[in-house]
């Protein structure tokens, strides 16, 4: 039986820069469960980089309804928020977004420095396991600035799943990359889901959108479509 | 092309009035601010004499304990030099004098000096008109001849060519005038008067010998440092040979304005440090807001790379900026100076009862516009080279593709990191050195004297030795005076001191009953400030008996030789015993027979002259003006009336006395004891102005540093949150790291500043305790201002939802 991991239901997000309203997001209801591989696609500027902060908790609906693992978090505090992306929130960027002061090791333990739950040992023992994930612990101590992009990548992975995280959120993973890395990171997320990760993307690009299950098309901040790439692939056997 | 780009920097400087107005203001005061410290030093201390061969131009002073201070030598010692040193050429000599000159004005004091025949040659300056001195006038007993000043003789003979031989009577003796000096010659200080130095060769007693203070040339390729070596050891020859007399003295020299600031040399190397930290923190406040706005413009720069601009052109264009706001800010800076300098005249001529040296021009000459120049330049280098650098050097591919500030972060974190760093060393480093001076002078100012100086009129007078040249005429003067003055109604206490408390005083040596002041017995005279005054007069002023009792009229008869003595003197010399009924002599005996001064009372201790360091702590001894007379007095009296009347009353008093006697500096003792403490007061007030700027700049070049910082680490705030760091971590990890930068910064500059701060407080006599107060209250002060600095932008980055923080530019 699946188990619903997020609720979203006529969620309205609203910009006001001087005089102008902007209609990021307009009546939303998605639902997304647990082991779920989800792709967001759309024209630029149609608001599913702004339905992913807001999945992410980065930022706040102006209406609507959300719930993640059945708890209201539409109206919970900044340090509640921040305790929910820590714990529950994997983030991968487009632009790898590492610390270039941290090496490796540290920029993926960064997110557990901010438990209070986890020794040191068990932070270290969690990094290594991510990195061992990605296939980049040869490169622990290396800063981002000497590392190619597709690494930054791999390593931005290992941060957003060091802390086992309930979802995966993946804003444009091969945007910055050429293809070949592009496509090591999209394997990487497979295997993540296969192994029963949930992941959530926006992306461009068909064919990483191809690799996920369930296809969410967005246009001028409502859903437009929704398919799932199964039943799609079952119809174009057919 | 050059012309356009000036085009360019001039558009982009006026779209941004506000950081144009920031920036020129900052570099006004950075530059305004140094170049005047530097033109005071150097119109004070450090200026060449416009005379031939000025720079070369020597004075050799006395230092006792190893205090360089602008003091005579005996002239014995000096005769030594004169046959071991090497390297130095064309010995002569002065000594300083006050005369009172009676002509068609009446009696009027001029600043005078008792020189060698060639102190004219060492100045290679002629009279006007007549002669210098010979060999001839310097003889004991010969004609007594005078060589007047510019101003002397517009005033006293109304600029007549025909002075030559004229006469001229100067303490109450005929003098005939044999030259007139040209207008602006006032050598070696202020003189208006020279008079031979008569020497008697049969003075071959150290302990009577003249004091003096020599002068010579120094030969070419010979530094300072090498005579003052030679100085040392000759001296210390002479301190093996006459314990006595000569221990701890030396000599130094020096150019003839720099003895001016001898012993000094911490306050004045401060101020440099000061100046040149100043300076610095305004480039770098200017230089980091330049870089701010060069990274903002960061794309832009990056587009003239992709479109082919060269490295150099771009550079030429950032610097263009820093032109301007350097030019214009450097202007207004040297406008302000410039006013400043004009003002400080004034303030200046107010320290001192003499005219100002005549070498104190305060005002923009060649070496201040050279030094305005030259720190331009320096300002605009480092200002806009840092942004040029930075910006023009950087990877613009990178640059122009989207969110890849993280390989530039690094080197952008290093500098920012380096930049607080330097604001904090040397706002520290400020900080403490001037808030020391501060405080010094604040002790100095506050410091009792020994002395209660309210609603006291003082005047000075000076008894010429012609026709005062015995005791009993000078004691008959000094009574007749206080009589005559406590007479009037509206003067109710009349008080005549050689010295008043606070007042600069004689000092004279003296060896105790019972104690042998021989070589082998390695004991050296002691000295003490030596004061006459009128029996009950200390009781007056409320100089308190500590022990025995005050002096009286039972203490002016003729064979009585007593004394008050201070309880410093008391507490050294008798330290664990009474000091009633011991006795002491003079070394240097002023009349008559040798005898023995009984001690028949303590006072409290006395401050005569400086406030500060050891000079505040030389002990006194009080004696009845019956028993030793003195050519120079000081009458002081309470009033209850006005002080106007009263100068009229004292100066129709001593006209009807002797109509060849002048009173001069009369003012308030109150006043009299400020112009002691105002050169302290005045470059403490210099220090403080530093100081306020330093600490406003600082804090806005902190503040501008971090927020730019921060600024820079919006994006990485938004990694973070998005990674679950609440506020609270993301402000403790940002204050923490501003805590490093404190400790970085903050070590060396407390060292700095301390070091600073420490020469000072022993040159002025400031307590360890305080010194440690100033260091905690000045790292609180400057700590504060990072954590705000700090916090106040964190604080203003966290207001961006973590969605915005992520994609900001």
């Amino acid at each position: 039986m699946t188990k619903t991991l997020i609720k979203l239901a006529n969620i309205k997000k609203i910009f006001y820069t001087d005089e102008v309203e902007t209609h990021a997001l307009n009546d939303i209801t998605l639902t997304i469960n647990k082991g779920d591989y989800i792709s967001i696609s759309g024209p630029s500027g149609c608001g599913k980089s702004t339905l992913l902060s807001l999945l992410g908790l980065l930022d706040t609906s102006s209406e609507g309804v959300y719930q993640l693992a059945k708890h209201d978090v539409s109206n919970i505090s900044k340090k509640e928020r921040a305790r929910i992306r820590n714990m529950e929130i994997g983030f991968i960027f487009q632009s790898f977004n590492l610390i270039s002061d941290l090496d490796v090791e540290e920029n993926v333990e960064l997110p557990l420095t901010y438990r209070k739950d986890l020794s040191k040992s068990q932070r270290k023992a969690m990094v290594k396991e991510a990195l061992e994930k990605v296939n980049m612990s040869h490169r622990s101590k290396h800063f981002p600035s000497q590392l190619s992009g597709g690494q930054q990548q791999r390593i931005a992975v290992a941060r957003a799943i060091a802390g086992k995280p309930s979802i995966i959120l993946a804003d444009e993973p091969t945007g910055n990359l050429d293809s070949k890395n592009a496509e090591a990171v999209m394997d990487l997320l497979d295997l993540l889901h296969g192994e029963g990760a949930t992941i959530c993307m926006v992306t461009h690009d068909p064919r990483s959108a191809k690799r996920a299950a369930r296809n969410i098309d967005i246009l001028d901040g409502q859903i437009v479509a929704e398919q799932n790439q199964q039943s799609s692939n079952d119809t174009a056997a057919a | 092309m050059i012309w356009q780009d000036f085009k360019y920097a001039l558009r982009l400087l006026a779209k941004k009035p506000g950081f144009t107005v920031l920036t020129t203001l900052v570099m006004a005061t950075g530059i305004g601010l140094s170049v005047y410290m530097f033109s005071f030093f150097n119109t004070i201390l450090f200026k060449d004499l416009a005379f031939k061969d000025g720079e070369s131009l020597v004075v050799i002073n006395g230092s006792l304990n190893g205090q360089r201070e602008e003091s005579e030598i005996n002239w014995l010692d000096y005769q030594e030099i004169q046959k071991n040193i090497e390297g130095l050429t064309e010995f002569g000599g002065y000594t300083s004098a006050n005369v009172t000159v009676s002509g068609r004005d009446g009696a009027i004091r001029y600043v005078a000096i008792l020189a060698q025949a060639n102190i004219f040659n060492l100045t290679r300056t002629r009279p006007l008109f007549g002669r210098a001195f010979n060999a001839a006038d310097e003889q004991v007993g010969a004609e007594e001849v005078v060589v007047i000043g510019y101003q002397l003789w517009q005033n006293q003979f109304a600029g007549d060519k025909q002075v030559i031989e004229k006469s001229m009577r100067i303490d109450g003796k005929n003098h005939r005038v044999i030259g007139v000096m040209p207008q602006g010659y006032l050598f070696p200080r202020n003189a208006q008067v020279w008079l031979p130095l008569r020497i008697d060769p049969s003075q071959l007693i150290r302990e009577q010998a003249t004091g003096l203070r020599g002068l010579a040339h120094l030969e070419k390729g010979v530094s300072m440092a090498d005579i003052d070596k030679q100085l040392q050891v000759i001296m210390q020859r002479i301190e093996q040979q006459y314990p006595q007399t000569n221990s701890g003295i030396s000599a130094f020299i020096s150019s003839v304005p720099g003895a001016g600031g001898a012993g000094g040399e911490p306050v004045v190397y401060t101020m440099h440090v000061v100046a040149i930290l100043i300076l610095l923190l305004a480039s770098i406040n200017v230089g980091n807001l330049l870089l701010s706005r060069a990274l903002e413009r960061g794309k832009e720069t990056a587009i003239r790379v992709a479109l082919g601009a060269p490295r150099s052109r771009l550079i030429t264009q950032l610097l263009w900026e820093s032109t301007i706001i350097c030019t214009i800010g450097g202007l207004v800076g040297f406008l302000v100076m410039a006013w400043g300098l004009e003002i400080t005249e004034p303030i200046v001529t107010t320290f001192f009862a003499e005219p100002l040296a005549f070498w104190w021009d305060f005002s923009v000459d060649s070496y201040t516009i050279k030094l305005f120049l030259g720190i331009l330049v320096s300002t605009i280098l480092v200002t806009g080279l840092l942004p040029a650098w930075r910006t023009t050097g950087g990877d613009f591919n990178a640059v122009l593709r989207d969110g890849t500030r993280g390989a530039l972060g690094k080197k952008a974190g290093r500098l920012n990191r380096l930049l607080v760093i330097s604001e904090i060393f040397i706002s520290m480093a400020v900080l403490i050195a001037a808030a020391v001076m501060v405080q010094s002078a604040n002790e100095q100012t506050n410091k009792d004297i020994g002395a209660e100086t309210a609603n006291i009129l003082v005047a000075n007078v000076l008894l010429p030795e012609t026709n005062y040249d015995s005791a009993a005429k000078k004691i008959r003067f000094v009574k007749q005076l206080q009589t005559q003055m406590q007479s009037h109604t509206g003067i109710n206490e009349v008080m005549i001191m050689s010295s008043l408390p606070g007042h600069y005083s004689a000092e004279q040596k003296v060896m105790f009953e019972g104690k042998e002041y021989t070589k082998s017995s390695n004991n050296s005279y002691p000295s003490a400030n030596y004061i006459a005054t009128m029996p009950g007069d200390l009781a007056k002023l409320g100089v308190e008996l500590r022990q025995g009792r005050y002096l009286n009229s039972s203490d002016n008869s003729d064979n009585k030789q007593t004394a008050l003595v201070s309880e410093s003197f008391a507490e050294r010399h008798f330290p664990s015993q009474s000091a009633i009924g011991k006795r002491f002599r003079l070394v240097a005996k002023e009349t008559g027979e040798i005898d023995w001064i009984t001690i028949v009372g303590i006072v409290e201790h006395t401050i005569q002259g400086n406030r500060d360091g050891s000079a505040a702590s030389v002990p006194s001894i009080f004696r009845p003006y019956s028993q030793a007379p003195r050519s120079r007095i000081t009458i002081a009296m309470r009033l209850t009336t006005d002080n106007s009347h009263v100068i009229k009353l004292l100066r129709k008093a001593l006209q009807g006395i002797d109509s060849e006697l002048a009173s001069y500096r009369i003012e308030t003792y109150q006043a009299s004891n400020d112009r002691i403490t105002a050169p302290v007061v005045f470059i403490s007030s210099l220090t403080a102005l530093f100081a306020i700027a330093g600490v406003i700049l600082a804090a806005s070049g902190i503040y501008g540093v971090m927020s730019n910082t921060i600024n820079q680490r919006t994006q990485e705030i938004g990694v973070k949150r998005a990674l679950g760091a609440d506020e609270g971590v993301i402000i403790a990890e940002f204050l923490w790291s501003a805590v490093k930068l404190l400790l970085w910064g903050g070590i060396p500059g407390v060292l700095a500043g301390g070091f600073m701060g420490f020469a000072m407080a022993q040159m002025f006599g400031t307590g360890m305790s305080a010194l440690v107060t100033i260091i905690v209250i000045m790292i609180s002060i400057v700590a504060i201002s990072v954590i705000i600095s700090t916090y106040l932008p964190t604080k203003n980055a966290l207001k961006l939802e973590p969605s915005q923080a992520l994609h900001y530019e």
